[in-house]
């Protein structure tokens, strides 16, 4: 049917759309699907566990400052160390806490923000960070510099952009497809075609975002591997010798608390959310916190040093060059968590639809391409048996 | 153009066209393979796992004891042009925790307090440091802990690495002719 260059050309582009994901669609169908879960995990396991949850103990309840939760904390169990304390995205999220136990172990405690209560412990398997595993990397360890599963998964990002552009080069006139009713009764073959075009067009922006922010991880993977860093941000120093206290009686010099230290970071970096701390975790560290500025997809932070109050170190939004700025929005955009539920739900959504495009592309490929590509096999092949045997494995998904 | 899938005979490509669509079942066996050491590996850092391999217990510093561990029973891990590091884990006795202001990891005898050595980071119960294993360590080499008291104390304990860590020494000594 090809005869004018223009048509074998987008013929050749057609082929190549319907080629590029096949012999691992498997694979690919399952990092979507986990992606989208990885997307909405959090909430997941929000419904599942009543401890994640924040719960007002009565209307006009106010939220515990962080020092206050602390001291509830170790009011509960003294001998508990805590070495930081979280407020999830959402008020509805109850504070996430990394302790260690005198036994050794290091659980997550969920505390509720009014009352300061530990409302329970994170349980073995961690969904949240599962999922994000065996989406993020396969699950391969990280053993020297990053894992081969991540690179596996990243380097899904070239042909998920390349079915785009050829998805968009093939489908002509795309732009008036986005109200194109989708035809039932023609049979199933004209059925997901016809899902997979409205799926797509919807999906130009979203499979864009995935597909840039998924090449992203495998470029910062590839300059993590060869020491090349883009990064501004200062290495901060431990606090000298000489300015953490010697106590003559021997007990542990006076530090000061959670919240003079995000006051002091306050009155310093003015407009600085606070919505993680972490402890020091030597007698030579600092007490750092920070959270999102007004740019949703980036944090700043502070480092506030215990024993003279000074503010040693900070990592702001005005400290970032204009290619950190690409940089490091590239992992908020992949995951969607910048603009709390509505984000995250919109994000679900599109993965969604990105693992029904996966699998619809499938169910196309094995009626369409498959016959068409054994039918051009048995024109040009030269033996009608070797034909045969070709068809045979052609149409085996 | 037309003609592009047009098959040539070769076995490479008829062995390709044969088992291509096997690659999902090997990448699926991938994440399951590495299920079970993905599972560990979250225990051993939630601690349920204990403090670690080769635990040394009750290890005397002066007036005080620890516990010393390393994370895994394994050879050094390559940390790019920064050298060679062995992770290890410390547990502190427990009526010490108030006096000692912070613990120290070096090969070899340190000569003063400020050339220490790593220091551990993290709660008394199991704290942790990356040791760095320089290529010419002798096998019988021993790893020094030094404990700073917040009163300025200094008080030191040594073992044998070979004892701390074997799979260290066995690779100490497989670098030593190379090296």
């Amino acid at each position: 049917m090809a005869k004018s260059p223009k048509k074998s050309k987008s013929r050749l582009w057609f082929l190549v759309h319907s080629w590029l994901a096949l012999p691992i669609w498997f694979f690919v169908l399952i990092v979507c699907f986990t992606g989208m879960l990885a997307v909405v995990s959090q909430e997941i396991v929000w419904l599942a566990n009543p401890d994640v949850r924040a719960s007002k103990p009565d209307a006009d309840a106010e939220r515990l400052s962080f020092q206050q939760v602390l001291d509830a904390m170790h009011k509960a169990d003294p001998d508990m160390v805590v070495e930081s304390l979280r407020q999830p995205d959402g008020s509805h999220f109850a504070l996430t806490a990394d302790v260690t136990l005198p036994d050794g172990t290091s659980p997550t405690l969920y505390v509720n923000p009014y009352t300061g209560a530990i409302q329970g412990k994170s349980p073995d398997f961690n969904f949240e960070g599962f999922t994000r595993a065996l989406h993020g990397w396969w699950l391969v360890p990280f053993t020297n510099g990053f894992s081969w599963g991540w690179y596996l998964v990243s380097i899904l990002g070239l042909p998920m952009l390349a079915s785009l552009v050829t998805g968009l080069v093939v489908y002509k006139k795309f732009w008036k497809g986005f109200f194109k009713p989708v035809r039932t009764g023609h049979g199933s073959r004209i059925f997901w075609g016809d899902l997979h075009r409205l799926a797509g067009v919807w999906s130009i922006w979203f499979i864009a975002v995935i597909s840039i922010t998924g090449t992203w991880f495998l470029i910062q993977a590839i300059l993590f591997d060869n020491h090349i860093t883009i990064s501004s941000r200062p290495i901060v120093p431990v606090i000298a010798r000489e300015d953490v206290p010697q106590t003559p009686d021997g007990s542990p010099a006076p530090r000061i608390d959670l919240d003079e230290a995000a006051r002091i970071a306050g009155l310093a970096i003015p407009g600085l959310e606070i919505s993680f701390v972490s402890l020091p975790s030597t007698a030579y560290s600092h007490v750092s916190m920070g959270g999102r500025g007004w740019y949703p997809l980036m944090f700043q932070s502070a480092d506030v040093n215990p024993y003279t109050r000074n503010v040693d170190s900070q990592f702001l939004l005005s400290d970032r060059s204009t290619l950190e700025f690409v940089t490091e929005s590239m992992r908020p955009l992949h995951t969607g968590d910048f603009g709390g539920l509505p984000i995250k739900l919109i994000w679900f959504f599109f993965g969604l639809v990105l693992t029904l495009m996966v699998f619809s592309g499938l169910l196309i490929w094995t009626k369409r391409t498959a016959q068409a590509t054994a039918a051009a096999l048995k024109r040009s092949e030269r033996t009608p048996r070797a034909a045969r045997a070709q068809t045979s494995l052609e149409t085996q998904p | 153009m037309s003609h592009a899938q047009a098959v040539p005979a070769s076995p490479l490509k008829q062995w390709w066209l044969k088992w291509r669509f096997h690659l999902n079942i090997l990448l699926i066996l991938v994440p399951l393979g590495f299920m079970p050491k993905y599972f560990n590996d979250a225990k051993l850092f939630r601690g349920d796992a204990g403090l670690g391999a080769n635990v040394i217990t009750g290890i005397q510093a002066g007036p005080y004891t620890l516990d010393l561990a390393e994370l895994r029973d394994e050879a050094p891990r390559q940390d790019g042009p920064a050298g060679n590091f062995k992770s290890f884990n410390a547990a502190l006795c427990k009526a010490c925790i108030n006096d000692v202001k912070a613990v120290y990891l070096r090969i070899g005898k340190p000569r003063s307090l400020r050339a220490a050595g790593t220091i551990f980071f993290g709660a008394p119960y199991r704290m942790g440091t990356n040791l760095p294993i320089p290529p010419r360590t002798k096998p019988d080499a021993q790893i020094w802990i030094t404990l700073e008291g917040w009163d300025g104390s200094m008080h030191q304990a040594s073992v044998p690495l070979a004892k701390a860590s074997p799979a260290t020494v066995a690779w100490l000594e497989k670098q030593g002719g190379k090296k």
